[in-house]
């Protein structure tokens, strides 16, 4: 097996609050290896984007404390000096962010958005830094581009931006990108088209994928592995396809159970998952998982489950087994 | 491109308020222009435009053509009315009424658009980097701000005289530091704006400088309100420096400038109000013209700068 190009290692970030210091991720360690689609799974809460903007030290510390180890070809990306942590920004780790009709500074036109990070990380000229702008708005499948480098982003359409987003993304040739529920504000079609695009970029540029979403339907259809992350900590982590067949732990479960299935003889209830996602500055002593869920047992409350393995490549972090619950 | 997809862009592109419906999309309206045209359908701001331009030509070609040299001295013809010779009378020195007013738009035009720009050259950068960096750099620069803001902008402009000593160029220098602390203020507020759109974020997560992304990304987010402020500002600037002058501690005599010369004709108000009437005017109409175009602006830049700046936060 090859080195990964990013290995997380008790990746912890708090923040001070009045009521306290939030605990919003808590010890979380994965691998991403080269060219593969990670996809990090969670809802509203579950630290998954603040785990990522930490990475690369984009939240403001204070009021936020970063913790642990990041190592990103070996270096540790939470020890990088501002200097260094910028040169990586952009150019070797990218990130696409959720809302694309605001990712973009409005009063720039887009080509001169999409200069930048080439003229700050590439040293390309004016006139070269264009012309690559424009082969990388054809890239990304913006028609007519050489016309609509000079476009403000108002001209353009939501699916647009998010194109331009990622052509920014892949300006420089990185070597991972972060994509942070990056086709969540836009229509499926949109949504589809989007998904395709980064996964022929993938394929061609030989490029790792962090996918960050709540969309268990897109996980399906382009991660090659799923990090399932509540209350900060990773519940279950597998290949995808174990992940959607086995669904060990309850909280994959009760996900998997509140989509629709699409085809089903008769329209079946929707199961949501009762109560809400737990306080940051008050966490729960054991599981994190345990007030809501419908499996819980005392000990469940008193002492949180260790990470374990459950299969070939299949951490789950339950003190039971399938079996046990689900008989 | 797919066919459908065509029709999505099309399709959002249409309703979105900002373009004229059927209007194809290639159309450029950029914002400039749109700006200048919402100004011009505003009357006021017309009326403000063009009293403006008589002002800026009165004070750039004024001392070619008024009919009198401003600082010939008439006895015989001392405190006349307004007449044909004289279209705003003379003074007590049978000096030109009229041609000391054209000249005078000079000293009022060019201590306001100075002052204001000292002001704009200080506050524009304190605000940047307080609202930017927030924590103690904050706190430290908008307390000192706070100090200047609390002081009356007369009173302040007066100490400050009384250090520097009295003189036009002082009198700038005053002015812009008693305005420092509105751009300041302004500028701040919409940087913390600004701060947390999603934009400057990305503008990080691709590598650039905190100056970079001040200068490129915020700067010209927040420039609206500070033009707003700005012309509002040189009404401001204009009518400080008459009161200054009519203090003597702005322009000293004998050269012509409106507050000095209302000040001068209070003495004479019975005999010949023409003496102080005309240069009141003077101030009047430019305050009020850089009033009018103020509103203006504000009119067509500020409902934009509401619905184009939306603050994220993450998830």
């Amino acid at each position: 097996m090859t080195e990964p190009i990013l290995s997380v290692r008790d990746l912890t970030v708090s923040f001070g609050t009045r009521l306290g210091r939030a605990r919003v991720v808590n010890g979380l360690s994965y691998d991403v290896e080269p060219g593969e689609t990670l996809a990090i799974v969670g809802e509203s809460g579950s630290g998954k984007s603040v785990s990522s903007l930490a990475l690369l030290q984009l939240l403001p510390t204070p009021p936020a404390r970063v913790e642990g180890e990041a190592r990103f070809h070996g270096d540790d990306l939470l020890a990088m000096e501002d200097d260094e942590i910028r040169s990586v920004r952009g150019n070797r780790i990218a990130m696409i962010f959720q809302d694309p009709m605001t990712s973009l500074n409005p009063v720039r036109t887009v080509g001169y958005q999409l200069i930048e990070p080439l003229k700050m990380h590439m040293g390309l000229d004016a006139a070269s830094a264009r012309n690559r702008a424009i082969d990388l708005l054809d890239l990304v499948g913006i028609p007519s581009a050489a016309e609509r480098v000079d476009d403000y982003p108002h001209q353009f359409s939501g699916g647009m931006r998010q194109r331009v987003m990622i052509a920014m993304g892949i300006a420089c040739n990185p070597d991972l990108l972060i994509a942070d529920e990056a086709t969540t504000a836009l229509d499926v079609t949109t949504q589809a088209q989007i998904l395709d695009e980064i996964g022929r970029l993938q394929s061609e540029l030989g490029l790792s994928v962090i996918w960050i979403t709540h969309d268990l339907g897109v996980v399906a259809g382009i991660a090659d592995r799923v990090v399932v992350l509540y209350g900060g900590a990773i519940m279950e982590e597998a290949a995808v396809d174990p992940l959607y067949e086995e669904r060990r732990h309850p909280y994959t479960r009760a996900l998997l159970a509140s989509l629709p299935v699409p085809g089903a003889d008769r329209p079946n209830r929707l199961r949501a998952i009762p109560g809400l996602p737990p306080d940051p500055t008050r966490m729960p002593p054991g599981c994190p998982f345990a007030p809501r869920c419908a499996h819980a047992q005392e000990s469940c409350s008193q002492q949180a489950p260790e990470l374990r393995e459950a299969g070939e490549a299949h951490l789950v972090a339950c003190h039971f087994d399938p079996e046990e619950l689900y008989a | 491109m797919t066919s459908g997809d065509e029709g999505l862009a099309r399709g959002a592109q249409a309703s979105d308020p900002s373009h004229d419906a059927g209007a194809p999309i290639a159309e450029h309206r950029s914002r400039t222009h749109a700006t200048v045209e919402t100004v011009l359908r505003n009357r006021l701001a017309v009326a403000g435009l063009v009293i403006l331009a008589v002002l800026v030509l009165a004070a750039i070609i004024g001392p070619w053509v008024i009919p009198y040299e401003i600082n010939e001295i008439d006895i015989a013809n001392r405190l006349t009315g307004p007449s044909t010779d004289h279209w705003f009378g003379t003074d007590e020195l049978g000096r030109d009424v009229f041609s000391r007013v054209v000249v005078g738009a000079r000293v009022s035009l060019v201590v306001g658009f100075v002052a204001v720009g000292i002001a704009l050259i200080l506050g524009v950068p304190i605000g940047l980097i307080s609202g930017f960096y927030g924590g103690a750099t904050d706190s430290t620069l908008m307390r000192f701000m706070d100090i200047l803001f609390s002081l009356p902008a007369i009173l302040l402009a007066i100490a400050i005289l009384a250090v520097l000593g009295p003189g036009i160029v002082n009198a700038m220098i005053a002015i812009g530091i008693v305005y420092t602390p509105i751009f300041a203020r302004i500028t701040r507020g919409s940087v913390l704006t600004i701060r947390q759109s999603v934009f400057v974020r990305a503008a990080e997560s691709l590598g650039a400088t905190n100056n970079r992304i001040l200068r490129t990304h915020i700067l010209p987010n927040v420039m609206a309100p500070i033009i707003v402020q700005t012309s509002l500002s040189l009404a401001f600037a204009i009518l400080a420096e008459a009161a200054l002058s009519f203090l003597g501690l702005g322009v000293q005599p004998p050269e012509p400038a409106w507050g000095r010369m209302l000040a001068e004709g209070r003495s004479f108000f019975e005999q010949a109000p023409w003496m102080a009437i005309f240069p009141g005017l003077a101030i009047v109409l430019t305050v009020m013209a850089f009033n009018f175009v103020g509103d203006g602006l504000r009119d067509a830049l500020d409902p934009q700068q509401r619905s184009v700046i939306e603050s994220r936060g993450v998830g």
